[in-house]
C-alpha cells in the first residue's frame, strides 16, 4: 500500500532549475508544491568553512553526501545527487547566451534554429540574474545585449587582472569581466564576497546555490521537502495521456512505496535523470517511455568543445590575487558574416603553471631548501603565465544520444543511463578550421604583450551539458515545446538543461535557469 | 625590520595550522607509525629554505605534523568535471613515512656512524636525494608523496606563506580578504626583497 503525497504541482528534482520554478511559483500563485529530491543535505553554509579548509588541506569533497552509491550512469555526467544539484559545486559563472545561439540555422546554415529567440528568452535572464544576485559588468552592447543593468556592480579586477586587460585592449579584442552568481553587495540576506578563492565551496554564502532558496521557501512554508527520495517511475492516468503520478520510496524505507498526485508534475532532474526518468517509466501505451512517441528523448545530448592554452607573458603578476575573477569577450560569439561556421568565446584567467616551487630543474638536478626558492623567483621574477580558454559549439546530432543500460543498474534493478556523446558532422567537417582559427587567435593575442604560446589543448569534453528533451514547436523534431510542455502529455513538463535546442558558446546554467522560469510562467497558468 | 618578517611569517604559519585542523583521525602520539619527531625536524632542516631561519622551519614542520595527524585515508575526494564515479585519496601514507624515517637513521648509521639527525645537512641531502629525485620534478600533492622528505617539502611550498615569501609580497591566497584592495599591487612582505 502506497503513501499518497497530493500537492497542485510536483517537481521532481531538487537543483537549480527546480529552484528557479519553485520560487516563482511559490510567489506567483497559490498552489500546493511539492519538491522531490533523490538526494539528501550536504553542507550547510555554517559547515563549510570546515569542509572548506579539508578540500585545500586535503583535496577532499567538500560537499560530504551529495551522492547516492551505485544511482550513476556512464558517461560524462555529474555524479551530485543532493538537495542544490550539481550548483553546489558550480563556480557561478553566469553568461547569457548570444543572440545567434538561437538562429544559427537561418544565419549560418548550420545546426538548428531554437522556437524562441533571444529576445523571447530576455526578460527570463534578468529574473534568473535577480534571483541568484549577479554581479556583472556592462560589456559592448553588441556583444553583451541587455535590456537592465545587472543587478548588482562587477566583481573588481584584480592588480592581476587590469594587466591583463591593458595587454588586452593593446590586442584590439574587447575584454570585459565575466559576469557571476556572487554579491558584491549584501543580497537577499547573503554575505558580500570575501575573495576566499574556493568558489567551488564559498563560506561566506556570497556564491548562489539552490539551498539558499529551498531554505527561503520551507522557512516560508510554501513547499513540502521531500528529500531522499528516488523518483522510479511516472504513472498515467486510465485512458489518458495525462499523469497521475509518480512513485518511489525514501531512501530509509525502499520497501515502502510512495506515491506523489499533483495536477501538474515538473521533471527538472538534469540532463542525463530527466531522460532517464522518462526512459524508465515505458507503459503499454509509451513503449518507448514517456514523451517520447516521436523517438526524441535523450536524443541531441549536447555541450561545447574547447581549445585552450597557457601563454607566457613578459610581466610580472601575483598569482593568488583573485584566481577566481575571469576576462570574457563574446566578440567572437556575434562574429557577423561568415565563410566558415565558427563562434566561440574566449576566457583569460592567472595561472600558476610553470610558475611553481618545482623540485628539481629541467636537467634534473634536485633542488634544495633555499634553491628551490631561488629557482622559482627567477621564474617568477618577470614572467608569467596566463591561461586562456574559448568554447565553441557543436552541431547537435539525433545520434548523440542517452540511453538505458541493461549492464549496469542501481541496487533496485533500474537500468542506469548510458550517454555517448557525438558531434554533428558539420563540426567534425569543420574542426580543423576551428582548431587552426582559435590557436592562431590565441597566437595573435600572446603576441599582442610579447608573450608566446607555452602550450595548447582541443578538448572533445561535452561541457556544460544538456539536451535530451529538446524544445520545438514539431513534435516530430522535439520533445517539449517553447514553454518545457512535453508534447505527449498536457500536465507534464521538462525544465533547464534538458530543454536546450544547442549549448552555444558560453556556460549553461543562466540559460538553463532562465527556460525554467520561462516555462514557470506557463505552469502558473495551471 | 627581520622582526616584523619573523612576525608574519609566525602570523601566516598559525594560518595554515588553523586551514588544516578539522580531524577524525587519531593523533600522532596515539598512532603506532607516528612521525618521529627529531629526525622529521632534521629532515626539515634538509629540505626546506634556511632563509626561514630555526623557527620558521619549526613552525612550517609542526603544521606538516598537525596536518598529518589530520590525514583520512582513502577520503572521497572532490568531485572531476562530469566523472560520474567516486574518486577516493590513496590510503594511509604514514605508516610508510614513519618507515622512512626509521630507514634514514639506519642509512645515516651505516653510511656516517651517526643518526640522521646528527649528520650534517650535506651528508642528510646524499641520503635523501635518490627518493627526491625519483618524485620531481613537481612536488606534486604532499598526500600522494612516495617519500617523506618529498611531502614536507610539498606541503610547505604549497603553502599561502611560501607563495608570499616567492614573490616578496602578501598575496595572502585563500585567505578569505574581502573585495576591497583587490585591484592593488600586494604589499611588499616587511624586509623582503621584491
Amino acid at each position: 500500500m502506497s503513501q499518497v503525497i497530493e500537492s497542485d504541482v510536483c517537481i521532481i528534482g531538487g537543483g537549480i532549475s527546480a529552484a528557479m520554478v519553485a520560487e516563482r511559483l511559490a510567489e506567483r500563485t497559490e498552489a500546493s508544491i511539492t519538491v522531490v529530491e533523490a538526494g539528501g543535505r550536504t553542507a550547510s553554509l555554517e559547515e563549510r568553512t570546515a569542509t572548506r579548509a579539508r578540500m585545500l588541506a586535503y583535496g577532499e569533497n567538500p560537499y560530504p553526501n551529495d551522492h547516492i552509491p551505485g544511482q550513476t550512469g556512464t558517461g560524462e555526467m555529474y555524479q551530485s545527487m543532493v538537495l542544490g544539484g550539481a550548483a553546489m559545486h558550480w563556480g557561478g559563472a553566469v553568461p547569457r547566451y548570444s543572440p545567434e545561439d538561437f538562429r544559427v540555422r537561418s544565419l549560418y546554415g548550420v545546426g538548428y534554429d531554437w522556437p524562441i529567440s533571444f529576445d523571447d528568452l530576455e526578460p527570463y535572464y534578468q529574473e534568473a540574474e535577480e534571483r541568484m544576485g549577479v554581479a556583472g559588468e556592462q560589456g559592448p552592447p553588441e556583444y553583451d545585449p541587455r535590456s537592465k543593468p545587472y543587478p548588482m556592480p562587477p566583481l573588481p579586477l584584480s592588480w592581476n587582472l587590469e594587466r591583463m586587460r591593458e595587454w588586452t585592449d593593446a590586442a584590439g579584442i574587447p575584454f570585459w569581466t565575466q559576469p557571476w552568481a556572487r554579491n558584491t553587495e549584501p543580497w537577499q540576506g547573503r554575505n558580500v564576497c570575501q575573495r576566499c578563492d574556493t568558489c567551488a565551496v564559498c563560506p561566506t554564502g556570497a556564491k548562489y546555490t539552490p539551498d539558499f532558496a529551498f531554505d527561503r521557501l520551507l522557512a516560508a512554508a510554501r513547499i513540502r521537502l521531500q528529500d531522499r527520495t528516488l523518483i522510479r517511475s511516472l504513472n498515467l492516468a486510465s485512458g489518458s495521456d495525462r499523469i497521475e503520478s509518480a512513485t518511489g520510496f525514501h531512501q530509509d524505507a525502499p520497501d515502502q512505496p510512495l506515491e506523489f498526485r499533483a495536477r501538474t508534475f515538473v521533471l527538472a532532474a538534469g540532463h542525463s535523470w530527466s531522460s532517464h526518468l522518462l526512459l524508465l517509466s515505458a507503459n503499454s501505451r509509451f513503449p518507448n517511455g514517456l514523451a517520447n512517441s516521436t523517438d526524441n528523448v535523450g536524443r541531441y545530448m549536447t555541450g561545447h568543445w574547447f581549445a585552450s592554452g597557457f601563454i607566457e607573458l613578459p610581466m610580472r603578476l601575483y598569482p593568488g590575487i583573485f584566481p577566481n575573477n575571469s576576462l570574457l569577450s563574446h566578440r567572437f560569439a556575434s562574429p557577423g558574416p561568415l565563410d566558415r561556421y565558427l563562434r566561440h568565446d574566449i576566457r583569460l584567467w592567472e595561472s600558476t603553471v610553470g610558475r611553481e616551487a618545482r623540485l628539481a630543474t629541467d636537467d634534473g638536478r634536485v633542488l634544495w631548501g633555499d634553491e628551490v626558492m631561488a629557482d622559482w623567483r627567477a621564474r617568477t621574477r618577470s614572467t608569467a603565465t596566463a591561461r586562456i580558454r574559448s568554447y565553441y559549439d557543436v552541431i547537435p546530432t539525433p545520434d548523440s544520444r542517452l540511453t538505458l543500460d541493461p549492464g549496469m543498474r542501481n541496487a533496485h534493478g533500474d537500468p542506469m543511463p548510458r550517454i555517448d556523446y557525438a558531434a554533428g558532422q558539420a563540426t567534425l567537417d569543420l574542426e580543423p578550421h576551428t582548431h587552426e582559427t582559435l590557436l592562431g587567435r590565441f597566437d595573435e593575442l600572446a603576441r599582442a604583450a610579447g608573450g608566446r604560446m607555452m602550450s595548447t589543448r582541443a578538448s572533445r569534453l561535452f561541457e556544460h551539458p544538456g539536451g535530451g528533451c529538446r524544445m520545438g514547436d514539431d513534435p516530430a523534431t522535439s520533445v517539449v515545446d517553447r514553454w518545457g510542455r512535453t508534447h505527449d502529455h498536457e500536465n507534464l513538463f521538462v525544465v533547464g538543461a534538458p530543454t536546450i535546442v544547442s549549448s552555444g558558446c558560453a556556460n549553461g546554467t543562466l540559460t538553463f535557469c532562465a527556460l525554467s522560469l520561462m516555462a514557470a510562467e506557463e505552469i502558473a497558468k495551471g | 625590520m627581520a622582526e616584523s618578517r619573523r612576525t608574519f611569517l609566525k602570523q601566516s604559519a598559525a594560518t595554515v595550522a588553523v586551514v588544516s585542523l578539522p580531524s577524525c583521525a587519531p593523533t600522532a602520539a596515539e598512532s603506532p607509525d607516528a612521525l618521529v619527531p627529531a629526525t622529521l625536524r632534521a629532515v626539515g632542516e634538509a629540505v626546506l629554505p634556511e632563509e626561514l631561519g630555526a623557527d620558521g622551519r619549526e613552525r612550517a614542520v609542526a603544521a606538516f605534523e598537525l596536518w598529518s595527524e589530520g590525514l583520512e585515508p582513502v577520503a572521497e575526494m572532490a568531485h572531476p568535471y562530469l566523472v560520474p564515479e567516486t574518486v577516493f585519496t590513496g590510503p594511509d601514507p604514514r605508516p610508510g613515512w614513519a618507515a622512512q624515517l626509521s630507514g634514514l637513521d639506519i642509512e645515516s648509521g651505516k653510511r656516517f656512524a651517526a643518526s640522521f639527525g646528527e649528520v650534517g645537512v650535506p651528508e642528510r641531502r646524499r641520503i635523501l636525494e635518490p627518493h627526491v629525485r625519483r618524485a620531481g620534478p613537481d612536488f606534486g600533492r604532499p598526500e600522494n608523496a612516495a617519500h617523506i622528505a618529498v611531502a614536507l617539502a610539498a606541503h610547505f611550498f604549497a603553502s599561502p606563506i611560501a607563495t608570499d615569501l616567492c614573490y616578496g609580497r602578501a598575496i595572502a591566497k585563500q585567505q578569505c580578504r574581502g573585495l576591497a584592495g583587490a585591484g592593488d599591487e600586494p604589499a611588499p612582505l616587511p624586509g623582503a626583497a621584491s
